[in-house]
């Protein structure tokens, strides 16, 4: 794996916000791909796809969406927001996954899964409702913007909204938008923009697109020839995250657990 | 890649035509084909695209969602249901260019639900009525899957079964060490071989983002394209905003409806079919409201919109130490219907069944958002892992309860439309039968070897609101869906359902719709020019079927067919 260097970044902060070598203690350095299948890369691939499927993709990768619906102090809070929901901190600089201008054109665009929820305002509003609860949450409890707290107190204060038991200072918000429901709107949004990416596929092993060309291993998990065989390492999350379910003290929250939302069958 | 460019008669908008069916999906493709054969004018009005699919389909997860029911819905009740891509289809094919493809028939328990356990309701017709259209529609599609399906009334499929992926492998590994049957490689409507110009699947786990190759059966490609050649309209992106009604006839007339600019039109029509699924169907009876049908069109029992069910569709997810991939194969690829029927050993009616599922990346980092709390770290973690985890559907059958229902909000769509409201809540049968399947499930995965097993709650399908019934005190239409009220207003898609089953709703629902078409056929213009019923079952007509779809090759086991 490829050190990257971060010019500017103070060494002791970026250190506690990468995952760590569970031996050593010592930060893993970023790399271009994190995961267990170095060397995979489902871009690679791309001349054995569709038109239609190159044409989306590549776009996806070569030109996110502009800023249309955030204001700016929006996009730097939900940029900060989006470091702790799904963290790249492992990933080099110019190998991290945009997020927030997809969050961001859906909800220029209006464009909702095709339901809301009746305790629910539209997408638009809940967004800037959860933002004056982050705020709310922040200022009462710490006197401080969410933006000036530290990583591993924003880190928690985020895991009081997935606990269920939020920090104070955003009871009025709560009273018009469950915050379990702002909670799964929020991290399905970084998951939707993060595992479209190729990127993101090569790093969990996905194969991708296959049209026109078929699978024909589907047997035993192994391979097709242009895929890799898994080669794992262990990892800590890093010091600072509170997010990783190993760690003991993090317990799910079954009670306020969303029903699915996606189509399986 | 599968062509679909038939020139198709263009009719002036308004002109007179026999039938007009409202939403070209599942129902609505089949009917279109059948009438236009048999030799009726027929308009067929969609709501999205008619698409190209080469053009604007891909291997995609998040690209495609066009494809859904994408217009707001408000969702509601104690166990409010995501609709969307989770069971709402948009555009020529409808669900069927979504569904995974799953196509176990009902049971013949299933058309008797109230009769047999008391709860429920029962059908006004029985399996033996829907056998033969169950057996054309698998040639028609055609289905494939084993030479012996040993569950409900046992029977074969026409296409071979389809290779085993990693999800169904596992499945048959922990059926088999507890002792249960497990039926592998289908019933699917997929194409385990190529036939006419369709080729056969190449096992790319993208069928519910649209089957780009032409192997997995929609409408759009089985039906569609030979009711344009014979005749049949469709307008895409034309949404239907109501229903016209003669008060002095007590007949419908036609609907008005939006085009694709935005501009209004009235369509004058002999009869009207309306075949927009379970939330949309009641919904346009509803906005249809009139003089005579205050409480909406064909309502007069109360019913419409009431009695919607979903199954209950639990995703059980499982981490084995091997390699799984689950994002190979078709995700319908085996299941076992071991706990279909009522067991009186069991605290609740009714059953369920058990079915691979293959999630691709965005859908399972929802699912352990959901079934795990994973965010932040975690969540990465969790990923990484994706290709070792399977999941299994449970398809579990919930009963049809009065509060469960589809009715008009305040808010209002593009088109100034009042949007669905949909609000279900379980009971006490329901919940029982969840827990205790989930629990059965997660069984199996542990029998299977997974080291870990969680789940995440869900529901999938969609079916009534708009029930079938021999009393029009208590059902909207009756076993040939024509609706009690209005003698030429008929509804023919999953809304008609009065129980669901533990089998995906789309075989049966085209299968209906087949049998629908072969009654009006039967009935000729008496349909446009008279009030009369005809309780008279249509003889069944082979010679309506598509091109290449073969009559033979089917195995039969006549031991359990008794009538």
């Amino acid at each position: 794996m490829k050190p990257d260097s971060h010019p500017g970044e103070p060494p002791r902060e970026t250190d506690l916000l990468r995952p760590r070598d569970p031996e050593t203690g010592d930060p893993l350095p970023s790399t271009a791909q994190p995961g267990y299948y170095p060397g995979y890369r489902t871009l690679s691939q791309q001349t054995f796809w569709d038109a239609a499927t190159r044409r989306k993709v590549l776009a996806r990768v070569e030109h996110p969406p502009v800023i249309r619906f955030f204001t700016p102090e929006e996009v730097t809070l939900m940029t900060a927001m989006a470091d702790h929901l799904l963290p790249q901190r492992d990933r080099a600089k110019h190998r991290r996954i945009p997020i927030v201008p997809w969050i961001d054109e859906r909800l220029f665009l209006r464009r909702t899964p095709g339901y809301r929820f009746e305790d629910m305002p539209p997408d638009e509003e809940a967004y800037r409702l959860g933002f004056a609860a982050i705020e709310g949450m922040a200022t009462e409890s710490h006197g401080r913007a969410f933006l000036d707290l530290s990583w591993a107190e924003q880190d928690k204060l985020l895991k009081s909204i997935h606990d269920g038991h939020p920090m104070p200072g955003a009871e009025k918000v709560w009273r018009a938008m469950p915050h379990h429901r702002f909670w799964a709107l929020l991290l399905q949004d970084c998951i939707e923009a993060y595992y479209a990416h190729p990127w993101a596929w090569d790093e969990i092993g996905f194969g991708g697109p296959a049209y026109p060309r078929a699978y024909f291993r589907l047997e035993n998990g192994e391979p097709e020839p242009w895929e890799k065989d898994e080669r794992r390492y262990k990892w800590d999350a890093p010091a600072a995250a509170v997010s990783d379910p190993d760690e003991p003290e993090i317990a799910t929250h079954r009670h306020l657990a969303p029903h699915g939302q996606g189509g399986t069958h | 890649m599968q062509r679909i460019d038939f020139p198709m008669r263009r009719r002036p908008v308004g002109e007179e035509v026999d039938y007009v069916i409202v939403g070209v999906g599942s129902a609505g493709g089949v009917l279109l084909q059948r009438l236009a054969r048999a030799g009726f004018r027929v308009l067929g009005f969609e709501a999205g695209p008619f698409w190209d699919t080469e053009r604007d389909w891909v291997s995609d997860e998040a690209g495609s969602h066009q494809l859904y029911w994408e217009d707001l819905r408000i969702t509601g009740g104690t166990d409010p249901l995501a609709l969307g891509a989770n069971n709402s289809g948009k555009g020529v094919g409808g669900g069927s260019v979504h569904w995974a493809a799953f196509t176990p028939r009902f049971h013949p328990s299933d058309f008797e639900v109230y009769t047999r356990d008391g709860v429920g309701a029962d059908w006004p017709i029985s399996y033996w009525d829907l056998k033969p259209y169950y057996e054309l529609l698998e040639r028609e599609m055609p289905v494939a899957g084993p030479a012996y399906f040993p569950w409900g009334d046992p029977h074969g499929y026409p296409f071979g079964p389809h290779p085993m992926g990693g999800v169904g492998n596992m499945l048959i590994a922990g059926c088999t060490k507890l002792g249960i049957g497990v039926s592998a490689g289908g019933p699917v409507a997929i194409l385990s071989g190529s036939r006419a110009d369709r080729p056969h699947c190449i096992y790319r786990g993208y069928c519910i983002q649209g089957c780009k190759v032409g192997a997995k059966a929609s409408t759009l490609i089985t039906h569609v394209p030979d009711a344009l050649a014979h005749g049949a309209e469709i307008r895409d992106r034309c949404m239907v905003a109501r229903i016209h009604h003669d008060r002095k006839t007590n007949r419908v007339t036609g609907v008005s409806y939006i085009d694709r600019d935005g501009r209004e039109h009235f369509q004058r029509a002999k009869a009207v079919i309306v075949s927009g699924y379970a939330i949309e169907t009641p919904r346009l009876l509803l906005n249809s409201a009139c003089d005579g049908y205050a409480g909406g069109l064909a309502n007069s029992s109360g019913v419409v919109g009431k009695y919607l069910m979903a199954q209950a569709g639990s995703v059980i997810l499982g981490r084995f130490e091997t390699l799984i991939r689950m994002y190979k194969a078709p995700p319908a690829h085996a299941l076992t219907e071991e706990f279909y029927e009522t067991d009186p050993k069991r605290d609740f009616a009714r059953g369920f069944a058990v079915q691979t599922v293959g999630p691709l990346p965005i859908a399972f980092g929802k699912q352990m958002m959901a079934a795990r709390g994973a965010w932040g770290w975690g969540l990465r973690r969790i990923m990484m892992d994706y290709n070792h985890w399977s999941a299994l559907g449970l398809l579990g059958e919930i009963l049809p309860w009065a509060d469960n229902r589809v009715t008009l909000a305040q808010e209002k769509d593009q088109f100034g439309l009042p949007v669905a409201h949909v609000t279900f809540n379980l009971h006490d049968n329901d919940r029982k039968l969840i827990r205790f399947g989930t629990k059965r499930v997660e069984e199996i995965m542990h029998a299977a070897g997974a080291q870990e097993v969680v789940q995440e709650a869900r529901y999938a399908h969609l079916v009534g609101a708009a029930r079938m019934g021999s009393d029009p005190a208590t059902s909207v239409v009756d076993g040939f869906g024509r609706t009690h009220d209005i003698a030429n207003l008929f509804i023919c898609d999953g809304s008609i359902l009065p129980t669901q089953g533990s089998a995906n709703p789309g075989l049966t629902i085209q299968a209906l719709a087949a049998r629908t078409a072969d009654y009006l056929i039967s009935q000729g213009r008496t349909i446009f020019t008279s009030d009369r019923r005809d309780p008279t079952a249509p003889p069944i007509r082979h010679d309506l079927s598509p091109p290449d779809t073969f009559k033979g090759g089917v195995p039969r086991y006549s031991g359990a067919s008794a009538t």
